[in-house]
């Protein structure tokens, strides 16, 4: 390979490679990465799974936080019926005519938290990592048998290897670095709110849900795991209404140029045939 | 009928000799490569995001309490709004893609060379005036990162010796980022293409009086080797515009939010400083100069904004840096490589301007603002190895086409 062509390719391996690492380097345990079934081309929402994110948003994340670029009405978009939004918005003391907002005023709640709750409209497009974010913040706090752990790691004092390790891969937490880890397991013993994914590891939330917090009517699972899905997908949802819409059109248009960039291209060279390049 | 009202026309407003003389019977060389369909593309995008900016600002409000609102406003209740606003903010994108794509290839097939030295002069003044109408429009959204992103690079004016300090309020309109700075921004961004658009028509007159260079870089003999730019390369660009459309609209239909930071889905809080406040990706490499200058001192700001404005600046003596008797980096060997370092180096700067200023790699053992400051080194050396390679003969150029 000449020189010329060798740094050709560095220079076009360079334009792909390096905004993937840019990407990479934020620290802290990865996101785990979901199924997202509509993201991609084709992909589509899926009414059932909006609706029991719906209801666990309105049940679990609107006592502290608002929607407010949502209308309790437009809820009949991803498939509830008039009575459905009316009992809904009635659950929080609201008109189906209201915007998604939550019954806690920002000021008592600035008093109860220490920050006022973020806005959940655009959650889902306004952190690294988009819907994955969401879903690791939902599912990312201390299990039972996490707490058991940390008790256990701190009854007698002291960090040996082998602890270290479980804590590692149990919280995510650093194993290379004994005193920061120690001082994350005495502020969870003080009551902070530890989070794997959290940037920093305590944040103001207390855990929101855990297993069977909201009931859900269609007797799908609701397991946390289960109920972090669907209120993710609904965030999604409440952050781009115009989604579905964007990608039908986006394909229709895609067509549409392939076609007359075709055609294009054909009387291009018919016109350039006579001419000597 | 049609051939009288021309008449008509023609003798009060000469259309026709003006199409003549300047499409359908202006000669240009038979040879010119797909790098050369960038021009015209960049013309195309500027169409598109006047259009869309001026639907856009039929519905947006300057206002600091509202603009971000009404912006969502725009995504949610304005029918197409979202189509309008993600066909805008990509096209920004492009924007700066076809033109640095089209600064490139003027370097690389010296077409900044006698005798177009106003043509390229007055592309770099184009450059500049796209700079601020992107900064400014970036603001517009009052995201986190609009709002972090003003306040940072309007107090690089504050570097100034004696007045910087009262600039940086005047311009602000306030003792901050405020309400007043969004207002002006706002008349500004939407002042500023219609002045690009004006010095595109001077870019353009220049173009046609002195012809477009072509890949060997030699004056070709337009009897021979010239063709009309009607039809040839009307064809061969809208081929461009039909390339160009498929993939502007994959990222606007399929990956709208590629380009833009998650951080500017929150709204503005001067109270709350982001923990990495990173400009668009095509101020990068530039913010990467700046911030690579950190070892002067109490100078150091005010010596990274000068470099990062001459990062800008030296291409307007590029002509004159250049001695080589030929044009083209075709027949270049010397300039063709020192050429795809300085490319290389552009995209390492744009990473380092992405990540922390003090980030590091292999486990702290490369701080990235060393790497940063070799490549600036680097970024200036391509100029300064031009000119000697070039003013010594130091560079043997091959032996030249007759013809084209």
């Amino acid at each position: 390979m000449n020189p010329i062509a060798f740094l050709r390719t560095v220079a076009l391996a360079a334009v792909l490679v390096l905004p993937l690492s840019a990407r990479a380097s934020s620290g802290g345990p990865p996101l785990p990465q979901q199924n997202w079934g509509f993201l991609g081309i084709f992909g589509q929402f899926d009414n059932a799974a909006l609706k029991r994110g719906a209801t666990v948003a309105v049940q679990v994340c609107m006592a502290c936080h608002s929607i407010k670029y949502i209308k309790f009405d437009q809820l009949k978009q991803i498939g509830f019926s008039d009575p459905e939004v009316i009992a809904l918005a009635e659950s929080q003391s609201h008109t189906k005519k209201d915007r998604m907002l939550s019954a806690m005023d920002p000021t008592s709640a600035k008093d109860s938290f220490g920050v006022v709750p973020p806005d959940l409209s655009l959650m889902t497009k306004a952190r690294k990592g988009y819907e994955d974010y969401t879903h690791a913040i939902l599912t990312g706090y201390l299990t039972d048998a996490d707490r058991q752990l940390v008790d256990r790691v701190m009854a007698d004092q002291k960090l040996d290897e082998k602890e270290m390790l479980e804590l590692a891969s149990a919280l995510g937490v650093d194993a290379h670095q004994p005193d920061k880890v120690k001082e994350t397991l005495k502020r969870i013993q003080e009551g902070g709110n530890f989070n794997k994914y959290f940037p920093g590891n305590f944040l103001a939330m207390p855990q929101p849900m855990s297993d069977g917090a909201v009931s859900y009517s269609d007797g799908v699972e609701n397991s946390l795991k289960q109920m972090a899905h669907d209120v993710t997908s609904f965030l999604a949802w409440a952050a781009e209404p115009t989604l579905m819409e964007r990608k039908s059109l986006g394909v229709n248009v895609m067509l549409y140029l392939v076609v007359l960039t075709v055609m294009l291209f054909a009387v291009k060279r018919r016109i350039w045939a006579k001419v000597e390049h | 009928m049609s051939k009288s009202i021309m008449e008509w026309v023609d003798a009060r407003l000469p259309i026709t000799e003006l199409v003549k003389s300047q499409t359908t019977e202006y000669p240009t060389p038979r040879n010119l490569n797909y790098w050369w369909n960038f021009g015209s593309l960049a013309l195309f995008i500027l169409i598109v995001m006047i259009l869309t900016g001026l639907f856009l600002a039929m519905h947006y409000k300057p206002d600091a309490n509202q603009a971000f609102d009404v912006v969502e406003h725009i995504m949610r209740d304005v029918n197409y709004g979202w189509l309008l606003r993600y066909l805008h903010a990509n096209g920004a994108t492009f924007f700066f893609m076809a033109i640095y794509i089209h600064i490139l290839r003027g370097m690389y097939y010296g077409s900044y060379r006698a005798p177009r030295e106003i043509l390229w002069w007055f592309g770099i003044i184009i450059f500049f005036l796209m700079m601020a109408t992107a900064f400014m429009g970036y603001v517009l959204p009052w995201g986190q990162m609009s709002y972090w992103g003003a306040a940072v690079i309007t107090n690089l004016m504050s570097a100034i010796p004696v007045v910087g300090g009262d600039l940086v309020v005047w311009i602000w309109g306030g003792f901050a980022v405020g309400d007043p700075t969004l207002n002006r921004f706002f008349a500004l961004h939407f002042l500023l293409p219609f002045v690009i658009f004006a010095v595109v028509f001077i870019h353009m007159w220049a173009l046609h009086a002195v012809h477009s260079n072509n890949p060997d870089g030699i004056d070709p003999d337009f009897k021979k080797d010239g063709i009309p730019f009607h039809p040839y390369y009307v064809i061969k660009d809208l081929y461009g515009v039909g390339v160009f459309l498929l993939v502007y609209c994959a990222f606007v239909f399929f990956q709208p939010n590629f380009f833009l930071e998650p951080d500017n889905y929150i709204p503005a809080n001067p109270m709350q400083t982001p923990a990495h406040i990173v400009p668009e990706w095509y101020f990068l490499p530039f913010y990467a100069i700046l911030r690579s200058i950190d070892f002067l001192g109490s100078y150091s700001k005010l010596a990274g904004v000068i470099a990062m404005v001459l990062a800008i600046a030296i291409l307007f003596v590029l002509p004159f840096l250049d001695r080589s008797p030929v044009r083209s980096f075709r027949y270049r060997p010397l300039s063709r490589q020192i050429f795809w370092i300085f490319v290389i180096d552009c995209f390492i700067l744009g990473w380092v301007g992405y990540n922390p200023a003090d980030a590091t790699r292999f486990n702290g053992a490369l701080p990235l603002i060393a790497v940063g400051r070799t490549c600036t080194a680097i970024y200036f050396g391509y100029f300064v190895l031009l000119w000697f390679i070039t003013a010594f003969d130091i560079e043997k150029p091959k032996p030249l086409p007759k013809s084209l």
